[in-house]
């Protein structure tokens, strides 16, 4: 990946502005390469915001749903190793019980798993 | 048939069959020979008494009489005294500071195939071949000239570095910018990716190509 497009997804990780999270989505989550996705997934999940998780999390072809395994499998580790989890299982709590595709809520079941087993 | 009787007679000796033709002098005990490369089984450090085997020990005690027969033989094997050889190889420096004070640099072997390769050379080789032009004159009057040349070079080289190097530090992202800057920052950086991105990469990997393509497709129709 390169290093310019990494240092802009570092910066817009520890921006406060809230469109910020719009840019990473747009640019980052959308990218045709693996790695940028990767890299934008889990600065989403570090941000650690409703809408930032979301993304990552409720969203078909982003984060846990990437078709990509190891952006999926990233993103998974990242929210493991967040420290607080409430807004995280808040979020997979109401993608279980109301998310409309099967395969989303089936991953977020699976998430919430591996959460409460860590 | 008879058979032969087996006696002895009175006064006739013969050779003992049970006696053995081993020397005592194989005794690695006794074994004192110092001039030799190897001192074998000798056991340097424990004396002559120890009759513990120790396989691990006894290979250390093998290497160690090695190097110390080794360095009885590199001791007897010096014959030239040291002064000598420091003399030697003094004369021969003295010699090639010689050869190189009074010869002409035309003369040196190489030289001329150096000088008529860089003729074609614009721009660094254009320069040493204007000063080799002055033939006649000494290496050491040539060694400045050499050394400006050289010296320019090396210039020219660390100009090029600082250059190469301020252009790394320039492509640094900046902090401090506001959102809507590192988005066209990111835009800007993706065109100029996807404008590098060789035909030729396209050409060998096809596959990989169509495949990235088809993902975003794929995440476009998915977004929508």
């Amino acid at each position: 990946m390169n290093k310019n497009v990494a240092e802009i997804i570092d910066a817009l990780a520890a921006h406060e502005d809230h469109t910020s999270i719009e840019v990473l989505e747009e640019l980052g989550t959308n990218s045709p390469d693996n790695e940028v996705r990767e890299y934008t997934s889990r600065a989403l999940v570090r941000k650690n915001v409703h809408d930032s998780l979301a993304i990552v999390i409720i969203n078909q072809g982003k984060g846990i749903n990437d078709l990509s395994p190891s952006v999926a499998m990233s993103t998974i580790n990242e929210i493991l190793s967040l420290k607080d989890k409430s807004e995280v299982i808040k979020i997979l709590d109401d993608t279980i019980n109301m998310h409309s595709d099967e395969n989303v809520k089936e991953n977020a079941r699976s998430v919430k798993s591996l959460l409460a087993l860590s | 048939m008879d058979i032969n009787k087996v006696e002895l007679s009175l006064g006739q000796k013969i050779a003992n069959p049970f006696k053995t033709t081993r020397k005592s002098d194989t005794n690695p005990f006794e074994y004192k020979n110092f001039e030799g490369n190897t001192l074998q089984f000798a056991d340097v450090f424990e004396g002559f008494n120890s009759k513990e085997v120790n396989f691990k020990g006894n290979k250390l005690k093998m290497i160690s009489s090695s190097v110390m027969g080794s360095l009885t033989k590199l001791h007897n094997s010096i014959t030239e005294p040291i002064v000598n050889f420091v003399n030697r190889i003094r004369t021969g420096i003295t010699h090639a500071w010689d050869y190189a004070a009074h010869t002409n640099i035309t003369d040196v072997a190489g030289i001329r195939n150096i000088k008529d390769g860089i003729l074609g050379i614009k721009d660094y080789g254009k320069n040493i071949t204007d000063y080799l032009s002055g033939i006649g004159s000494k290496i050491s009057d040539k060694m400045s000239f050499l050394n400006k040349d050289v010296t320019e070079i090396g210039h020219d080289l660390s100009d090029k570095w600082t250059s190469l190097i301020s252009g790394i530090n320039t492509s640094k992202i900046p902090s401090g910018l506001t959102v809507a800057e590192y988005k066209a920052l990111w835009i800007k950086e993706n065109e100029l990716l996807a404008s590098q991105l060789p035909a030729k990469e396209i050409a060998l990997n096809p596959s990989q190509v169509a495949k990235e393509i088809t993902l975003t497709n794929t995440t476009k129709e998915m977004v929508a």
